[in-house]
C-alpha cells in the first residue's frame, strides 16, 4: 500500500524520498566508489585514450598528436607479439598450477603435523613473500649465476648435472620457481585458514567412521575448501597477468629474442624502461590496453566457469 | 547436529542514525583540518639575493663524482664574479652505481611534473628525445653571450657537433672517453710473446697490421695452450651500451644519415657484426655463452681483474674503476694490462672505438637560465675537467687540457688520447632506443644460437622497418 502511495508522489518529492532511502548507503559506499573510479576505472580509460596518441618522451605532454590505431598496427607488425602472447599464457598457466597445488600441499601437510612444527613450517614458506622483491630476486640471480658461481650449481653437482648459467640455459625454470614460491605462500595462507575453519566435528566423525587421512582430505577437506581454492585461482590468474617484477629482475625478458618476455613486461619495457631514455608511453599504453582486454575476457570466463555468483552469495543455511 | 536458519538480520541491529553519522563525519573532517601540517617557514630555499640552482649528475662509475663536485666548485667561482648580485646556492646530486635507464626516466617524469633540476648531466644521445617536449633549452645564444666564461671557447670542435640537433646546440661537453680493447700482458708472455711484441701491439693495431683474424687466432691459441680457460679468450660488454656498435662500425656500419638525420642500417656490416659474435661464442668458442646477461659487478669485472681473460673491451673509465672499486693497484694494471683500439676487420683496415660524450644541459625548468649556463661554463675549465679526467679516466673535452699540469701527469690519459682520432659516435635521434633494443636482442639471439647471423639480419631489418618506418634508411 505504501509503495503505491510513493509512486503517486510528485517528481520532486519522489527524488527526496529516494534520497532519504539511499543517502546513508551512498555515504557509506561513496569513498569506495570514488576509489574505484579514480584508481581502477580512470587508469583504464586513460590507457585506452593514450593508446591512440603518439605520446612519448620525445613529444612530452605538450607536443603529442592523435594517431588513430597506428600503435596497434605497429604492435601487430612486430614479429614477436605472438611469441610474447604465448610466453604470457604459458607463464600464467604453469605458475598458477604451481601456486595452487603447492599452496594446497603445504597447507595440508602443515596442518597434519604437530601444531608448533606446522606453524614454523608455514612461517618458513612465508619468507619469499615477506622478503622485499628486489632482495628475493637478487638472491635468485646469485643462486642461478654462471659457473663457477651459483648455489644451484653446487646443489646439482652431486647428481652428476653439468654446472650451467641457469638464467640462460633454463630461464623458464627460474622464472616459474621464483614466482611460484611467492604465489604458493599466498595460497597456503588462504587455504590454511579455510581448512582450519572446517568444524573439527566433521573430522572426528570421519575418523570414528574409519576414514584414513587421504580419505578425509578427499571427502571432507577438499569439498569444503572448494571456494577458497577458486578464489586463489581467480585472484592469482589476474595477478600473474599483470606481474612482471621478478622476470624483470632476473632474466629481464631474455635471453635473446624475448625468451621470457611476458605481455606486461613488454609494456613496461616500452613505456617505462628505455636504455636511451625515449619512453614510448602511448605504444606501451596500447600494449596495456590489449592486456586489459585479455584480463577482462579471462575474468569473465573464470567467473562464469566457477559460478562467482554462488561464491559470494550469502549462506542460506549455517551449520552450528 | 541441529540445523537452524540464520538469524534474520534487522536493520536496527547495526543502523547508525543519519544525523549521528553526519555529525561524526563533520567532526572528523574538522579535526583533520585542524591537524594539517603547518605551513613551513622558508628554509634553505630561494631567499632575497640568493638563487638556488639544482643539478643532477650520474656516474654510474663511482670515480666520476667530479661531475657533481665541479659544479659545486663552479658555483664558488661564479659567486666571486657575481659579488653577491645575486648569490648562487648549488644543490647538486651524484648517482653512483645506478642505471642510466632509471636516471633518465626519473628526469623525464620530473620534467613533466615541472620539478626537474636546473642542470642535468646526460649522454649526448639522450638530449634528442628531450628536445621535442622542450625539457632542455638550446644554448647557442648563451654560448655566444658567455663565450669568454670558463673554458667554453676551448671545447674540442668535434664534441660540439655531438651536442647538436637540427642545427641547435643543447649541451656543453662534460667529458668523453674511448672504449679500448684491453689485453693481459702477462698472459701473452705466457704464450711466448716477446716483451717488444706485447708492448708494440697497440701500434700494430693502430696501423692495421694486426687485425681481427689475428685477434681471434690469438684468443684461440691462448685457450688451446691452457693459458686461459674455455670461453675466456674475449669478454665483450655483458649488457646494453654503446660498445656493441664498435664491431658494427669496424665492419663498415653507419648509424645516422648526415643529410637527413635518419637512422641507418647497413645490412652487410650488420651481418659481419653478428657473425663475429656468433663465431666467438659458438664456433671458435673464445667467448663464453654466459656473457649475455652476465652480472658485471659480481662476475665480469672480478673475472677480468683476476687476470683470467685474455682480451676484454671496456671503457677507458674502467681503468680507474678497477682501482677504486675492485682494488687493483695501479702499478699492477700497468704491469699486466695493455690497451689498444678495436682491431680492424682485416689487415690494412682502420681500427675503431666509440665515444660517448656526456653533457651538461640547461633545463626549461631552470629559474635563471643565464645563471645555470654560467654555472656550467665555470665548471668547464682545464683545471676542473682535468681533475675529473684524472680521477675517473675520462678524456679531455678542452683543447687546453693537454697543457694542464694535472692532465699532463696522467700516463693513461696521454696514452689513450690518440684513440679519439679513430672514434665514432652513436646517433642523436629520438628513436635510437628502439633501434638499439632490436639490435641488442638479435645480438643475444645469435650468441645463444636462436638464430643464424643471416636470419638475424633479415629479421632485424624487418623488425626495424616495422618499428621505425620512414625514420630508417636500409643500405
Amino acid at each position: 500500500m505504501a509503495r503505491t502511495e510513493a509512486i503517486a508522489l510528485p517528481r520532486e518529492r519522489q527524488g527526496a524520498a529516494w534520497w532519504r532511502t539511499n543517502a546513508t548507503a551512498l555515504l557509506f559506499m561513496g569513498p569506495a566508489m570514488v576509489l574505484v573510479l579514480v584508481f581502477f576505472l580512470a587508469p583504464v580509460v586513460i590507457t585506452f585514450v593514450m593508446s591512440f596518441t603518439d605520446l612519448a618522451t620525445s613529444t612530452g605532454l605538450s607536443n603529442w598528436q592523435w594517431i588513430g590505431s597506428a600503435n596497434y598496427e605497429r604492435m601487430f607488425r612486430s614479429q614477436f607479439w605472438f611469441t610474447i602472447l604465448g610466453n604470457t599464457l604459458v607463464y600464467v598457466a604453469i605458475v598458477l598450477a604451481f601456486n595452487v597445488l603447492v599452496g594446497l600441499g603445504v597447507a595440508l601437510l602443515s596442518l597434519h603435523v604437530e601444531p608448533k612444527a606446522g606453524g614454523v613450517f608455514r612461517a618458513l614458506w612465508l619468507l619469499p613473500r615477506i622478503s622485499p622483491s628486489v632482495v628475493y630476486a637478487l638472491m635468485w640471480t646469485w643462486a642461478a649465476a654462471s659457473p663457477p658461481f651459483g648455489m644451484l650449481n653446487y646443489i646439482v653437482a652431486p647428481f652428476g648435472l653439468e654446472p650451467r648459467f641457469w638464467l640462460q640455459s633454463d630461464p623458464w625454470l627460474i622464472v616459474i620457481l621464483i614466482n611460484g614460491f611467492v604465489g604458493a605462500s599466498f595460497g597456503m595462507l588462504i587455504l590454511t585458514s579455510a581448512i582450519k575453519a572446517i568444524p573439527e566435528d566433521l573430522f572426528r566423525a570421519a575418523r570414528v567412521d574409519g576414514a584414513n587421512a587421504l580419505q578425509i582430505v578427499r571427502r571432507i577437506t577438499l569439498p569444503l575448501v572448494k571456494w577458497p581454492i577458486l578464489f586463489v585461482l581467480v585472484y592469482q590468474t589476474m595477478s600473474l597477468f599483470a606481474s612482471y617484477e621478478y622476470i624483470l629482475l632476473t632474466t629481464n625478458g631474455g635471453p635473446g629474442l624475448y625468451g621470457t618476455e611476458t605481455w606486461s613486461l613488454w609494456a613496461f619495457h616500452t613505456a617505462l624502461a628505455n636504455y636511451y631514455g625515449n619512453l614510448d608511453f602511448a605504444y606501451g599504453a596500447a600494449m596495456s590496453a590489449i592486456l586489459v582486454l585479455l584480463g577482462l575476457g579471462i575474468s569473465i570466463v573464470l567467473l562464469r566457469v566457477f559460478r562467482f555468483g554462488q561464491l559470494v552469495a550469502e549462506p542460506r543455511v549455517e551449520v552450528d | 547436529m541441529s540445523k537452524r536458519t540464520a538469524p534474520e538480520r534487522t536493520e536496527v541491529g547495526y543502523r547508525l542514525s543519519r544525523r549521528r553519522f553526519l555529525v561524526t563525519s563533520g567532526a572528523l573532517v574538522a579535526a583533520a583540518a585542524c591537524t594539517t601540517t603547518p605551513v613551513r617557514a622558508p628554509s634553505g630555499g630561494v631567499t632575497e639575493g640568493t638563487v638556488k640552482l639544482t643539478a643532477w649528475t650520474i656516474g654510474p662509475d663511482a670515480p666520476s663524482y667530479y661531475r657533481r663536485d665541479n659544479l659545486i666548485s663552479a658555483a664558488e667561482t661564479l659567486n666571486k664574479k657575481l659579488a653577491g648580485k645575486p648569490t648562487v646556492e648549488i644543490d647538486a646530486t651524484f648517482e653512483s652505481g645506478g642505471q642510466w635507464g632509471d636516471y633518465l626516466q626519473k628526469f623525464t617524469l620530473a620534467a613533466e611534473a615541472k620539478t626537474s633540476p636546473d642542470v642535468i648531466l646526460a649522454g649526448h644521445e639522450n638530449l634528442a628525445p628531450w628536445v621535442g617536449p622542450s625539457y632542455i633549452v638550446p644554448l647557442d645564444d648563451l654560448i655566444a653571450k658567455y663565450q669568454s666564461e670558463g673554458g667554453i671557447k676551448d671545447v674540442i670542435p668535434t664534441l660540439w657537433s655531438a651536442m647538436k640537433l637540427k642545427g641547435k646546440t643543447y649541451g656543453v661537453p662534460q667529458d668523453t672517453e674511448a672504449r679500448p680493447m684491453y689485453y693481459r700482458k702477462d698472459l701473452l708472455a705466457k704464450m711466448g710473446w716477446s716483451k717488444d711484441k706485447i708492448d708494440g701491439l697497440p701500434e700494430a693495431v693502430k696501423k692495421g697490421e694486426w687485425a681481427w683474424p689475428d685477434f681471434v687466432a690469438t684468443a684461440k691459441d691462448a685457450i688451446a695452450k691452457g693459458v686461459v680457460g674455455p670461453g675466456k679468450g674475449w669478454y665483450s660488454r655483458p649488457s646494453k651500451g654503446a660498445d656493441i656498435y664498435m664491431f658494427y662500425y669496424q665492419n663498415g656500419g653507419e648509424m645516422q644519415d648526415t643529410a637527413t638525420a635518419k637512422l641507418v642500417i647497413v645490412k652487410d656490416a650488420l651481418l659481419k657484426h653478428f657473425q663475429i659474435h656468433a663465431d666467438a661464442v659458438r664456433n671458435d668458442k673464445i667467448m663464453t655463452q654466459s656473457i649475455y646477461g652476465m652480472d658485471a659487478g659480481k662476475e665480469w669485472h672480478p673475472t677480468v681483474t683476476d687476470g683470467k681473460v685474455l682480451f676484454y673491451n671496456a671503457g677507458s673509465w674502467t681503468w680507474k674503476d678497477w682501482q677504486a672499486t675492485y682494488k687493483v693497484p695501479e702499478q699492477s694494471l700497468w704491469d699486466n694490462v695493455g690497451f689498444m683500439l678495436i682491431p680492424a676487420a682485416q689487415r690494412g683496415g682502420k681500427p675503431v672505438t666509440v665515444s660517448h660524450p656526456l653533457a651538461y644541459a640547461v633545463t626549461s625548468n631552470a629559474k635563471d637560465k643565464d645563471l645555470a649556463f654560467r654555472l656550467i661554463a665555470n665548471a668547464t675549465t682545464p683545471e676542473l675537467n682535468s681533475r675529473h679526467s684524472v680521477t675517473s679516466a675520462h678524456l679531455a673535452v678542452l683543447t687546453t687540457q693537454k697543457d694542464d699540469p694535472t692532465y699532463k701527469q696522467d700516463k693513461f690519459l696521454l696514452a689513450t688520447q690518440y684513440m679519439l682520432d679513430y672514434t665514432k659516435f652513436i646517433p642523436n635521434h629520438a628513436k635510437f632506443g628502439v633501434y638499439d633494443d632490436v639490435l641488442y636482442r638479435f645480438l643475444g639471439a645469435v650468441e645463444q644460437g636462436q638464430s643464424t647471423p643471416a636470419q638475424a639480419v633479415e629479421s632485424a631489418v624487418k623488425e626495424l622497418q616495422g618499428q621505425l618506418g620512414d625514420e630508417l634508411i636500409v643500405k
